[in-house]
């Protein structure tokens, strides 16, 4: 066991495969000498070579489109944009290209890919550098889509993306890089569509992930001193997703509250809400609650960011209009 | 009126030496704006009336009409009537009719093939060829401006003609008893069996190279000569040499950036309207001026003959100093 | 250039193969066998026979929509593409895919496209993938003139200049984004001039010219093979039909049809194999009829094939997870 960051995790999984495979590199704007925007991938360059941490001219497209003719030809590349923002510029090359290669061409073709995608707000980087587009992601059959929270969870999670021969999307919450915790470094990668209770409770299931994990166990430590104990189940991926896992707590609890960073529109937030109306709808008590943030574009200001970004308050609300 | 005629050539400066030679790429948006500081040194110069050829690119209209658009084109600049083949065509049909036109200059701007295909229709219309390319050794280099007034000078009757117009030497290819081509430079026996891209860079392929004029401080296969044997503009001859057999041992500059050692026999001067024969050992191409155009068959006999039938060339510099001293500049 | 005439006789074979495998498409199109779109490559076939023919068994390609002639080029085999055109299980893909999409790993072929432009950038990917690999292959990119206005084109070449990736960017310009003439889409006449921006060797060559295309595409290939970097090679063109079957093309001028209907690259070559007496015409007739036999089998077993069984829609997603049905 080791402390780690999620930054150091992310890294520290990264170099682990890239020892292991010569066919494992990574490239993107920035990630070379320069270590990458928010340092993720300092001290690779110095360890791997020019050949191996790739810096990229700033162009998001051919970013994904040079990881998806790597992979198609042998390679195991990890493509990093700088903000999942920016995968809108490339992201003919996500939707149209590695997510439906396989599928068009008859399964005859094996993309094993991961492109990191540093997402969320809390840092007043505004509308174009704060997003949560996870639901985009996992809307498109062809991809899989991670969202850890912890360091441990990072880690065993980016083993397991480098490992898998299809493209994963792996997200990484800015505001989380700093967040320390306790790694395994022999850990086995951690598989994919297994969620984790990251909180035993019994009268309510907090559904989180990314970031507002943190904030559904600080709401529920508030919620436990008003004495109901909450569940916080984040299913660490969200494709594959751990339906089973989910429904077990509910089965637990009869009462559930989805806790996400995204704009609550079409967000994944509702997308596992109709997951539980078909399949654990028996199991409920009282209505599915969405904790997500308002249907805005992520402002700038501090203050109009903090009100944005849903918060611990925001699920202890939630939480309390049940009981 | 003096009316000069401009024929841009919109495929020179593209063909595959930019990737054997480290040729340069000219692309027609420059051909746009050299051919406009051609118009506005002319007009500027006392040239009434421009005729240009019609291409693809339309490169003399859009100089035209940028021209108008910025308000400086004050005299009438014409597309010819013709229809465009987008083939070496369209160059010598645009020059027997400007020449039908009586224009009183043609300036050419492409690369030796270009000038070839002009020199195939002129007759005794003077002409300045500028080289858009890398790999000339007909057309100059040429700023616009310079060619501009050079052109209006000639067009205006201001310079001395007899001396700055000289007329060039130009070989004729005969089979039959009939002309079949020209070339302006060179023209190379090569035992490849195709045009394909046309261009010609390999020396292991050529019998033979028959050159009008040659000289060192040059490039093209005409540099075989004339590393060995230096032939003037002026000289009354021309001359020939076998590749790749004899005794002589050199290094020529046989394209842009591309010294290549090759063996060859003694040199053979050709005086001017000598016919000489020669029958091909095997199928091939003649490449002439540097561009595969001539194929023949095993067997076939052919009459070379070196003479001075060329395009009258206008030297760019006398023709200026001719028109200062005669009040050219004057205002 | 050492090619021999058994080589030229191969390339011709290619070429008819192409032309017979597209005018049964065009006619199986309008019959109503071939659901979907259909994007012909006649006309164009001297532009995919020179350069595949320049290239090794494990080199690899990027195409388009207008990928058949790509594809057989570099070694598919019509019958399975007939049988995805068909949408039929044994298709190449699995009658997954459809005309755009048809691919080949082991024969290289990553893929025609559907999205115009996207193939660059996955061919730079390839590029990267043989470089780093050390492993000799060569990818050649195809593309049309349409798509040099997508920011993938100048991405592309851009990445693969200051990495010097092993790509061959062969532009297909048959002077037509869909319906919208290249002058009236671009303010230059040829895409071989925007080489110099990104410090490559841009040329330009009659497409139409199966030697042509095949000098410029071996100098391309040894090139990138030799770890000097990417070249653009314009291919001068035209396509015979519209951009899809169907099409009523009005947009072309008929003097203009005409025109390149006379530099047809087909007889073109067949008269350079006539006139240099490379083959007899009995062996010229002969191999065009093993073609055309070739074809109606290809389309004989399309058409004998079964169609997908309803279960595979939810396989090939994934490596490992298959979806469930409705």
């Amino acid at each position: 066991m080791k402390t780690m960051s999620m930054m150091e995790a992310i890294r520290e999984a990264m170099n682990k495969r890239m020892r292991e495979d010569k066919n494992v590199l990574l490239f993107g704007e920035d990630v070379g000498a320069f270590g990458g925007c928010f340092g993720v991938s300092a001290g690779m360059f110095d360890e791997f070579g020019p050949e191996r941490v790739r810096d990229t001219p700033i162009s998001e497209g051919v970013i994904i489109g040079t990881a998806v003719g790597a992979a198609a030809t042998g390679l195991r590349p990890i493509a990093e944009l700088m903000f999942i923002d920016f995968a809108t510029v490339g992201a003919d090359q996500l939707v149209n290209q590695a997510a439906k290669m396989r599928y068009m061409f008859g399964g005859k073709i094996t993309l094993p890919m991961v492109v990191r995608l540093p997402l969320g707000a809390g840092i007043s980087a505004a509308a174009q550098h704060s997003q949560s587009l996870e639901a985009w992601m996992a809307h498109i059959p062809g991809l899989k889509v991670v969202y850890p929270s912890t360091p441990a969870d990072a880690y065993g999670l980016l083993l397991q993306s480098i490992d898998d021969e299809n493209p994963v999307i792996f997200l990484e919450h800015k505001v989380l890089y700093g967040a320390s915790g306790e790694v395994d470094e022999n850990m086995a990668p951690i598989r994919f569509g297994v969620g984790d209770v990251k909180r035993e409770g019994s009268d309510v299931t907090i559904v989180a992930t990314g970031k507002m994990v943190h904030e559904a166990l600080a709401a529920a430590e508030k919620l436990s001193e008003e004495g109901i104990e909450a569940e916080v189940f984040d299913p660490r991926t969200l494709y594959p997703f751990d339906k089973e896992g989910l429904l077990k707590s509910l089965e637990k609890t009869n009462k559930v509250v989805i806790a996400t960073e995204e704009n609550k529109r079409g967000s994944f937030a509702g997308e596992i809400s109709a997951i539980i109306a078909e399949d654990g709808f028996d199991y409920l008590d009282g209505p599915v609650l969405r904790v997500c943030a308002m249907n805005t574009p992520v402002p700038f200001s501090p203050v109009l960011e903090q009100y944005y970004i849903p918060s611990a308050d925001d699920i202890v609300k939630a939480v309390k209009k049940m009981f | 009126m003096s009316t000069i005629g401009i024929i841009a050539n919109p495929a020179s400066g593209k063909d595959i030496r930019r990737l054997v030679s480290h040729a340069t790429v000219v692309d027609n948006n420059e051909k746009v704006n050299i051919v406009k500081r051609i118009i506005l040194a002319a007009q500027g110069a006392g040239v009434t009336g421009v005729l240009v050829m019609p291409d693809t690119f339309m490169i003399g209209y859009k100089a035209a009409e940028d021209l108008k658009g910025s308000k400086e084109l004050h005299i009438p600049v014409e597309d010819l009537d013709m229809r465009i083949r987008g083939s070496m065509e369209d160059t010598v049909t645009a020059t027997r009719l400007m020449e039908e036109r009586v224009v009183r200059c043609i300036i050419a701007l492409g690369g030796d093939g270009t000038s070839r295909a002009v020199a195939k229709a002129i007759t005794c219309t003077p002409l300045i060829s500028i080289s858009t390319g890398t790999n000339n050794v007909y057309p100059e280099m040429l700023e616009g401006t310079v060619v501009g007034m050079a052109a209006a000078a000639i067009s205006t009757k201001v310079c001395d003609m007899g001396e700055t117009c000289r007329r060039d030497k130009r070989i004729e290819i005969y089979k039959d008893g009939k002309m079949v081509d020209i070339a302006l430079v060179d023209c190379v026996i090569s035992r490849q069996t195709y045009i394909g891209s046309k261009a010609i860079w390999n020396p292991a392929d050529i019998q033979r190279v028959i050159v009008s004029i040659a000289h060192p401080a040059s490039i093209g296969f005409s540099t075989i000569v004339g590393v060995k044997q230096i032939v003037k503009e002026e000289d009354d001859f021309g001359a020939s040499i076998n590749v790749n057999t004899g005794d002589n041992e050199l290094v020529a500059p046989i394209a842009a950036g591309t010294m290549k050692e090759i063996q060859v026999d003694e040199p053979v001067i050709h005086p001017l309207e000598e016919m000489f024969s020669m029958t091909m050992g095997y199928k091939g191409i003649m490449a002439l001026d540097g561009e595969r155009e001539l194929p023949f068959k095993k067997g076939d006999t052919f009459q070379f003959k070196i003479t001075r039938d060329g395009p009258y060339r206008v030297n760019i510099k006398r023709t200026i100093e001719s028109a200062q001293i005669n009040g050219f500049f004057n205002r | 250039m050492d090619l021999t005439n058994e080589k030229i006789v191969e390339m011709y074979k290619v070429m008819k193969r192409i032309r017979e495998f597209e005018t049964n498409a065009s006619r199986l199109f309008a019959e109503g066998s071939i659901p979907g779109f259909v994007h012909l490559y006649l006309g164009e076939e001297a532009v995919a026979t020179g350069v595949c023919s320049s290239m090794n068994e494990d080199d690899y390609i990027t195409s388009t929509h207008r990928g058949h002639g790509h594809i057989i080029a570099k070694g598919g085999e019509t019958k399975y593409m007939m049988a995805e055109l068909f949408g039929k299980e044994t298709g190449y893909c699995k009658g997954k895919g459809g005309s755009m999409h048809i691919a080949d790993a082991t024969k290289g072929i990553l893929g025609a496209n559907g999205i115009v432009g996207a193939g660059h950038n996955i061919a730079v990917g390839a590029g990267l993938s043989a470089k780093y690999r050390e492993s000799g292959q060569v990818v050649a990119c195809f593309f049309g003139d349409g798509s040099t206005n997508q920011g993938t084109f100048h991405e592309s070449i851009n990445l693969a200049s200051i990495w010097k990736l092993p790509v061959v960017f062969v532009c297909e310009n048959n002077l037509y984004g869909i319906s919208m003439s290249q002058a009236r889409h671009q303010a230059i006449q040829d895409v071989a001039d925007r080489a110099v921006a990104y410090n490559i060797p841009g040329i330009v060559v009659d497409g139409n010219d199966i030697f042509a295309v095949y000098e410029a595409a071996t100098e391309a290939v040894a090139r990138a093979r030799s770890g000097q970097g990417p070249t653009l090679i314009e291919c001068k063109t035209y396509r015979h039909k519209g951009h899809f079957e169907g099409d009523p093309t009005t947009y072309r001028p008929s003097d203009e049809v005409q025109e390149w209907m006379a530099k047809d690259p087909l007889p073109r070559a067949v008269a350079y194999l006539m006139d240099n007496e490379i083959i007899s015409e009995e062996e010229l007739r002969k191999i065009d009829a093993e073609i055309v036999k070739e074809i109606e089998e290809a389309i004989k077993f399309a058409e004998d094939s079964p169609v997908p069984s309803l279960e595979s829609i939810v396989q090939d997603i994934y490596t490992d997870i298959v979806e469930e049905v409705r």
